[in-house]
């Protein structure tokens, strides 16, 4: 009888059309927000994420995030260096600052000041030049986006010239780095040029990046140098929660985002909902007819799930392939996007949820199946 | 639709069967039938006691909301009676229940309906095999009796057509097949005719007699149709749910004379 179900469902296009629309409609809303809230949630700490070789970071214990600021005394970093199992530590600076190109264009970019000797905490993924280049006067790396933003029509190309504050900067080498969550323009250089391009004489330690000695975890590593120095030191993927969390509990984005599914999960069940309910009412005298003919509630009751099914999949498929193809092609070109992808989480929990929306929406016309009495059959 | 309706000698009324009695196929004692309670109860058959044989149509006949749809719904096993029983060919239908009933019904009862009741997305063919598919038989069997049946019912060049592609006679054709494919003892009909013009009415009438009646098989036609009463064997007359008057093939094409 699950044949006979199938051309029930695919006899009456129309109908058919409706209850796959429906789903491909929510699981398309869902999972791309899904995506886009993983993406902004990973934005966060991307800058965790890009210092590869650290996987401890020290700091005033008032931060939580990865993006307050509140620096520590310098003499903090030979203090870490001294913690048991500390391989190496090294200085981070993190600021907000204007900047302006030539042609007068002003934009705030998030610049960040790496130790001298080793660069440590700056990403490593060279698009032209080479990171030995910040040795030269007021040398600064630029990422690609943050490169396109800053010079519009303008090939790539090293010594383009910028302002920091007013400061001169030039171009010596371009990076490729994950998106930030403040600002599309990172700027990477020495510590001590990063200080003096944000115009602040005081103390700029915001974070020290360490690493724990081989064969150490960094969490224990972490709980050492905080029992020595009373700083706060968090391992990178301890970091990177609490930075996540911090964001979570203290921004507007999971409401709007938790609405934007809820609102999914509603327009797919109401539309399949009502599709299903219309499909089963016009089709409820053959539905009592199989019934006297000697069809047992449990075939109905498959066949209907069978329809829910079929809907659910062809459903989620289509919006599965549209967001694919959204993610595979927008984030190349809309710099709000970059990195930005479709997890494989996200899919497979929205196939569940799509399970749940088609058993939602066909539970009611379920019901009406499942009760309606086959003596109507013989009533006009 | 009087062209592709065969014709032949189905359509001349039966001769009465003088002397030899059939033994009784369907025997229901004391049915009552009581809807609503309290104020609102209403009592829809009243004690009927009735007698159906085997290898005979018997027409139920009589006025509109006398009880003709409720007695053979029991009959059918798809309406509980208040009190008596029912038994069709030695098991108690009254008694069964849940998915007994419903496999009784599947394995036992063809069902035609007025309004025909054919699934309109699937094919005539396919339609007319469903009993067979529900009874869990594959398809290349189903098809190959419903195939059968279609062809015996005139309706080979139809098989592949959707109900809505056919006139209400050809139809209910399908319907006759498919209360027939799957061979059983006892054939319902309500109002068989109701939706057809009176040839095809009739067409479909001698097509169900040649089809349906045979030994071990009893046919009850519920029906106001008075244009196709002389394919009856039997007639049973129904008033306020009772019976009123039983007659025979003889006593009816004398009624017709009259
Ligand atoms: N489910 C029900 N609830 C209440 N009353 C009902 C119900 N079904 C039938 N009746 C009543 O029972 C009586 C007999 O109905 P039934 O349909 O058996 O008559 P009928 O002889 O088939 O009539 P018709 O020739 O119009 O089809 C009618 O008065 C009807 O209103
Ligand atoms: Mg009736």
């Amino acid at each position: 009888m699950n044949k006979v179900a199938l051309k029930m469902l695919f006899g009456d296009p129309t109908k058919c059309l409706g209850l796959v629309f429906g789903v491909a409609f929510a699981s398309l809303l869902i999972m791309q927000q899904s995506s886009i809230f993983v993406g902004i949630m990973s934005r966060t700490s991307s800058i965790i994420y890009d210092a590869q070789e650290v996987n401890i970071w020290v700091m005033d214990p008032s931060v939580q995030y990865v993006d307050a600021n509140r620096p520590m005394r310098d003499t903090e970093l030979s203090r870490i260096r001294g913690a048991d199992g500390v391989a190496w530590a090294a200085p981070f600076f993190k600021a907000n600052t204007g900047v302006r190109s030539r042609t007068g264009n002003l934009q705030t970019a998030q610049i960040i000041g790496v130790d001298e000797a080793t660069y440590i905490g700056a990403p490593r993924r060279m698009v032209l030049g080479s990171i030995d280049n910040l040795r030269c006067p007021d040398a600064i790396m630029i990422d690609r986006t943050g490169y396109k933003l800053l010079f519009p029509d303008t090939p790539l190309e090293l010594g383009a010239e910028f302002e920091i504050n007013d400061r001169r900067a030039v171009v010596a080498a371009i990076v490729e780095n994950s998106a930030a969550f403040t600002s599309n323009i990172t700027i990477y250089t020495t510590y001590s040029r990063a200080v003096a391009y944000t115009n602040n004489g005081r103390t700029q330690l915001s974070f020290v990046v360490a690493r724990a000695r081989a064969g150490l975890s960094p969490e224990s590593v972490a709980r050492a140098i905080e029992e020595r120095t009373g700083l706060k030191a968090r391992s990178s993927d301890e970091f990177r929660w609490d930075t996540i969390k911090y964001i979570l509990a203290n921004t507007g984005i999971p409401i709007s985002f938790g609405a934007v599914v809820t609102l999914g999960v509603i327009v797919g069940v109401v539309v399949a909902g009502l599709t299903f309910n219309m499909f089963v009412a016009e089709n409820i005298k053959q539905f009592a007819a199989l019934k006297a003919i000697g069809v047992t509630n449990m075939t109905i009751l498959r066949m209907v799930l069978v329809q829910a099914g079929v809907v659910g999949f062809i459903g989620y498929s289509l919006g599965l392939g549209i967001v694919a193809r959204f993610f595979d092609t927008v984030p190349k070109h809309a710099t709000g996007l970059r990195g930005f992808y479709l997890p494989w989480q996200v899919a497979a929990g929205m196939a569940a949820l799509t399970v749940v929306i088609m058993l939602i929406a066909s539970s009611l016309s379920l019901r009406r199946v499942m009760t309606v009495d086959p003596a109507v059959v013989f009533r006009g | 639709m009087t062209t592709d309706s065969p014709q032949g000698g189905a359509m001349t009324p039966p001769p009465a069967i003088a002397g030899s009695q059939p033994p009784a196929a369907i025997r229901c004692r004391g049915i009552v039938k009581e809807f609503g309670r309290g104020e609102t109860l209403i009592r829809v058959l009243h004690g009927i006691d009735l007698d159906v044989r085997e290898n005979e149509m018997t027409f139920i006949v009589g006025p509109s909301g006398c009880g003709k749809t409720t007695l053979i719904s029991i009959i059918a096993g798809i309406l509980s009676a208040t009190a008596g029983a029912v038994d069709l060919f030695g098991t108690r239908v009254t008694s069964l229940k849940g998915s007994a009933l419903v496999k009784f019904r599947r394995d036992n009862i063809g069902f035609i309906f007025q309004q025909f009741n054919l699934l309109p997305a699937l094919s005539a063919l396919e339609n007319a095999a469903i009993p067979l598919i529900a009874q869990g038989a594959s398809e290349s069997v189903a098809n190959a009796a419903a195939r059968r049946f279609l062809i015996q019912l005139g309706l080979e060049k139809h098989l592949e057509k959707f109900p809505s592609q056919m006139s209400g006679g050809q139809q209910q054709r399908v319907a006759i097949a498919r209360a027939l494919v799957h061979e059983p003892r006892f054939i319902v009909c309500d109002e068989p005719t109701a939706s057809l013009d009176a040839a095809s009415g009739r067409a479909a009438i001698a097509l169900l007699r040649d089809a349906a009646v045979r030994p071990g098989r009893a046919v009850i036609i519920v029906t106001h149709d008075s244009r196709i009463f002389d394919f009856a064997d039997r007639m049973v007359a129904m008033s306020d749910g009772r019976i009123e008057k039983l007659s025979d093939a003889r006593e009816i094409a004398a009624m017709e004379h009259h």
